[in-house]
């Protein structure tokens, strides 16, 4: 028996518990499809979600995932200058035509989708970032230069988290484009996400008591994102979504998380995003989504 | 005698990279590491470490480096000091010396004269400057100086000693050197 699991058309964040509850129970008892063929358009969370959902089945020691390929030459081609396709050929049997990687010049993908294993892999990264995030911070978002310096600590603190306590290794992407359905404005998304132990089970052998009854996934994103918890005990720790936290006020940016059936966001005054969402569809690990508009429009 | 660290060079020898960048936590650890050898082997009572070369800093490597090295030094008789920090580094180093209530003395790239970064309180900041434009003074006259009561100044440069930034020789409060 196959499991399909269809990719959303339009497959972002808004639309990833749609794709979670397709897998039903993890991990799923049958070989999964994860179906692309009529999705339109994915956003870098939706990219690294695939290849989460991917590593998250491989490391279950499941039967290799199948991953039917968009329809529209232009999304294939689309992923394939993102870079998605390298790394998904290494997690499922991709059926379709993938087109082959072209030279590129400046594009709006800020990092192609790359894989966090080791702090070394976040030199790599924040190395790569710098250039082109000042290109697109200052050039297109109106963000003043020395800001730039905060965007990419901002990413190092979102992808140390796959390090320190994800357990195993994740994803990231970074890309620009135009949010036109709830800004109308130019926005950068840092999308993180790993097939780890998640922020319940990494938080719950301190901080599970002090919850009680209360003591969930919701909980557990409560007590990393607004009471900056940590499960160390050294008090330096928890600092790095307080910082990226910090960051985004001063820039109206967004801050979501999601791990296990909950997402918790930091929500800014020109998204309609519900803070706290509970009892959604389980998925594996943590995603993260940071989102940052352009400052030179009001919304 | 002062001991000047290069960040930039003990990030080099540490990561075995070309980076110019202090991110990660793993990476703060070891750089600390190294600085602490260093120092346990230097014997300055004044330890500067110097930023110039450093790109990104992120809150991680902040807390590993610079907020524990100040809680180390906190029980010693070590004063350190920051320079060559780029603006851009400013908003990490003020979030982790807030997190520890410390405070540091910093010179920032272009400028000569040290600024002080972390949990102080404004009378702190206040009376820093006035050493630092006026000259050293002692109680009275910081008093005098700022059209502050005694007890005001007494406390303002209680707090810059307590965290080494103003060194007390004599009653007479000095702003600590960096060269």
């Amino acid at each position: 028996m196959t499991r399909v699991v269809e990719v959303p058309a339009h497959f972002d964040d808004r639309s990833f518990d749609q794709f979670a509850a397709g897998f039903d129970t993890w991990p799923t008892e049958e070989r999964v499809l994860l179906d692309a063929r009529a999705t339109q358009w994915a956003s870098p969370y939706g990219l690294v979600g695939l290849l989460t959902a991917g590593q998250a089945l491989s490391e279950a020691r499941k039967e290799r995932p199948l991953l039917t390929v968009p329809a529209s030459d232009e999304v294939r081609r689309y992923w394939t200058r993102t870079g998605f396709f390298a790394h998904a050929a290494e997690l499922f049997e991709v059926h379709g035509k993938v087109p082959r990687a072209a030279a590129t010049g400046p594009s709006d993908v800020l990092l192609d989708v790359t894989p966090i294993r080791a702090s070394e892999d976040i030199h790599e990264i924040v190395g790569k970032i710098q250039e082109n995030a000042a290109r697109i911070l200052t050039g297109e978002l109106g963000i003043e230069a020395k800001a730039t310096m905060g965007f990419a600590m901002a990413l190092s603190e979102a992808c140390q988290n796959i390090v320190e306590h994800a357990g195993t290794s994740g994803w990231v992407a970074v890309q620009a484009y135009t949010f036109r359905r709830r800004l109308g404005r130019r926005v950068v998304v840092i999308a993180v996400s790993d097939a780890g132990v998640g922020f319940r089970r990494s938080l719950e052998s301190t901080q599970a008591r002090r919850f009680g009854d209360r003591w969930g996934d919701g909980s557990a994103l409560e007590a990393a994102l607004i009471q900056n918890v940590s499960r160390f005990r050294d008090p330096g720790r928890g600092q790095g979504l307080a910082g990226i936290k910090r960051y985004l006020s001063r820039w109206q940016g967004k801050i979501s998380i999601r791990s296990g059936t909950a997402r918790l966001a930091i929500v800014p005054a020109w998204d309609d995003d519900v803070p706290l969402v509970d009892h959604l569809p389980y998925f594996p690990g943590a995603q993260v989504q940071v989102t940052i508009p352009a400052q030179n429009a009001e919304p | 005698m002062v001991q000047t660290i290069s960040l930039h060079h003990v990030l080099q020898e540490a990561v075995a990279t070309p980076y110019r960048n202090l991110v990660t936590r793993a990476t703060g650890i070891a750089v600390r590491g190294r600085i602490e050898a260093t120092l346990a082997t230097g014997g300055g009572h004044t330890a500067l470490l110097d930023f110039s070369g450093v790109d990104c800093l992120d809150m991680s490597c902040a807390d590993e480096i610079v907020a524990k090295l100040l809680l180390a030094a906190a029980s010693g008789d070590r004063v350190l000091v920051l320079t060559g920090v780029r603006e851009e580094q400013r908003e990490a180093l003020e979030h982790v010396l807030a997190h520890h209530h410390l405070a540091v003395a910093a010179c920032f790239r272009g400028s000569d004269a040290p600024d002080v970064l972390g949990w102080i309180s404004g009378d702190a900041r206040e009376a820093f400057a006035d050493l630092r434009r006026r000259g050293s003074t002692d109680v009275l006259g910081l008093a005098a100086r700022m059209t502050w009561p005694v007890q005001r100044a007494a406390v303002a440069l209680d707090d810059l000693a307590g965290h080494r930034i103003a060194q007390p020789i004599a009653g007479v409060y000095h702003v600590v050197t960096v060269s």
